[in-house]
């Protein structure tokens, strides 16, 4: 159960031991760079460079398969509905009553496919190869403040422990007999009540130690924080950065600049 | 193994060959048969992840057997819903503040017997006679979720008692009690033994389950080690060890003095002070 909801997996590859920074910025570049490229095939050539990306981070196969088929659902719903929208353009294939279904929109709807599975499966290689930790550090690195960072790292903590809670609520209240899937929609939602309170009461309680906890072991008793674990930018991230950086710079200079059709 | 009835005929329920696995793979439960008879008091005890929550569950029906089958009155629990199987075995869950959620204590203790479609006289005279088992009458109209620990789970033993099932499953719940809170809860607990009703009661404390459980069913990864009366499970301490459990003082100690006569099979504090008196006055 709480597998899904952090899809890191520990392993040692280098897209694993590059500075979490590095990952977030790349990632960040190659997501605007899938706006950049508005052709198919140089879509296709990202998504390929990403799918490689994808396999060297060594996830394991059920795990990549999981986060990539709601993509590839999505994806293949842009390909069937775009021609459907869209009939500018010819030669036009076929016409159903009011539909025209044209050559270039049916292109166009590989594209769009293309450049949303780049959006998305470009964002998998940074959850499958950081830790929260990790993510949380790098954002607090690059100016967040730290007790933001806390905040999303005690919640992205909590959330396994709180989906327990949830569900545990609803098997005390199902031994009591109250039937979830009994009744209309608005009575059925009143029966969430008996959920919703003690999950919220629990979480409440649950957040009251904790800030305790976090009291006892004198939080922002300094003003200044020192770390444990300091980040380090070493030639290797340099070097992943710098190509990168060339992989957007590149395609952007060569489509604004000099107006290629890429 | 499996014991003999204790007050009449009556099988509550049936597990056969029962396994049960997770979804994630763990397998929680491996080729469990036993029986559960009308008026048993029984302990279910093993260490942390042996399974013992797992089994309790499928006396309700909130999880069902991958392998197997287990039957709860005359009904295959794979084929009932929950809401009708809680109407013969309570749950009183180990956190009480899952549970919680209504503005006063009387109607939380009101809202198992209103799923159950009773009549308001029914209803009421359920939740009065369940208030007064737990002495919960002076709290009546406050808000349960502001209450101490005990009395929260005082309140939610109420309202599995005002469903008056015939088989109720305590799954830890003397946690966070001092020991005067946990004597009178098995006080309250034995009374309601006495009644007829069946007691399942999950639990590490083993000088509970010496004082109080006639039967003892012990797991230990999945698989039953165990089942069978308290005084013979705590007279076989090796049986015991292999299970990772530790015997209760007085039975360790009945142990050490058992080459003076004492029998293995004293299981409290006043057994064993017979029996050592009864060697004293033998020895003047």
């Amino acid at each position: 159960m709480t597998g899904f909801v952090d899809l890191y997996s520990e392993n040692d590859t280098f897209l694993h031991r590059l500075d979490p920074r590095v990952k977030i910025l790349s990632v960040l570049l190659l997501s605007l760079l899938a706006f950049v490229l508005s052709t198919l095939y140089s879509l296709v050539v990202l998504l390929a460079f990403i799918f490689l990306l994808l396999f060297l981070s060594r996830a394991s196969l059920s795990r990549t398969w999981f986060a990539l088929r709601f993509v590839l659902r999505f994806m293949t719903l842009i390909v069937i509905l775009w021609p459907i929208f869209d009939s500018a353009g010819t030669p036009v294939w076929a016409t159903l009553g009011p539909i025209k279904i044209t050559e270039p929109a049916v292109w166009r709807g590989f594209t769009s496919a293309a450049r949303v599975g780049c959006l998305a499966c470009v964002w998998y290689i940074l959850m499958f190869t950081t830790s929260q930790r990790d993510l949380v550090r790098a954002l607090v690195r690059m100016g967040l403040r730290f007790d933001y960072g806390l905040t999303i790292a005690i919640s992205l903590r909590f959330f396994p422990s709180f989906m327990a809670t949830i569900y545990s609520i609803i098997d005390a209240q199902r031994a009591r007999g109250l039937e979830f899937n009994r009744g209309g929609l608005i009575k059925r939602s009143r029966k969430y009540v008996a959920v919703l309170v003690p999950a919220v009461v629990s979480a409440l309680r649950t957040a009251d130690s904790l800030s305790l906890a976090l009291q006892s072991r004198a939080y922002g008793a300094k003003a200044r924080r020192t770390y444990l674990r300091q980040l380090k930018m070493r030639r290797s991230d340099f070097a992943a950065l710098a190509i990168v950086t060339a992989l957007f710079v590149v395609p952007f200079v060569a489509k604004y600049v000099f107006f290629v059709h890429i | 193994m499996i014991p003999k009835p204790s007050i009449d005929d009556e099988r509550l329920a049936a597990f056969r060959d029962v396994d049960f696995t997770y979804e994630d793979g763990t397998e929680a439960l491996r080729g469990i048969t036993l029986d559960i008879w009308k008026g048993e008091h029984i302990a279910l005890v093993g260490g942390n992840g042996s399974g013992k929550t797992t089994l309790a569950k499928h006396l309700n029906g909130l999880l069902t057997p991958t392998g197997g089958n287990v039957i709860v009155g005359e009904f295959d629990t794979c084929k009932e819903p929950v809401a009708r199987l809680a109407r013969t075995v309570g749950y009183v869950f180990q956190n009480p503040d899952h549970q919680l959620f209504c503005p006063t204590v009387t109607d939380e203790v009101q809202f198992g017997p209103r799923n159950f479609g009773l009549s308001d006289s029914e209803i009421a005279e359920k939740t009065d006679r369940a208030l007064e088992i737990m002495t919960l009458d002076h709290l009546k109209a406050e808000p349960p979720m502001s209450l101490s620990l005990g009395d929260r789970r005082r309140v939610s033993i109420a309202s599995v008692i005002a469903t008056d099932p015939e088989m109720i499953v305590l799954d830890e719940p003397f946690t966070g009690l001092d020991a005067k809170e946990a004597d009178e809860l098995m006080r309250v607990v034995n009374g309601i033994n006495r009644e007829g009703k069946t007691i399942i009661l999950i639990t590490h404390d083993m000088r509970v389950v010496a004082e109080h459980s006639e039967r003892v069913i012990v797991l230990a990864e999945g698989r039953l080690m165990l089942d069978c009366r308290t005084r013979k499970v705590f007279s076989e301490s090796s049986l015991l060890r292999d299970s990772g459990l530790t015997p209760p003082p007085v039975s360790q100690l009945a142990h050490r003095l058992g080459e003076y006569g004492v029998s293995p099979e004293t299981l409290t504090v006043d057994e064993l002070a017979e029996e050592i008196a009864r060697l004293m006055e033998g020895a003047k």
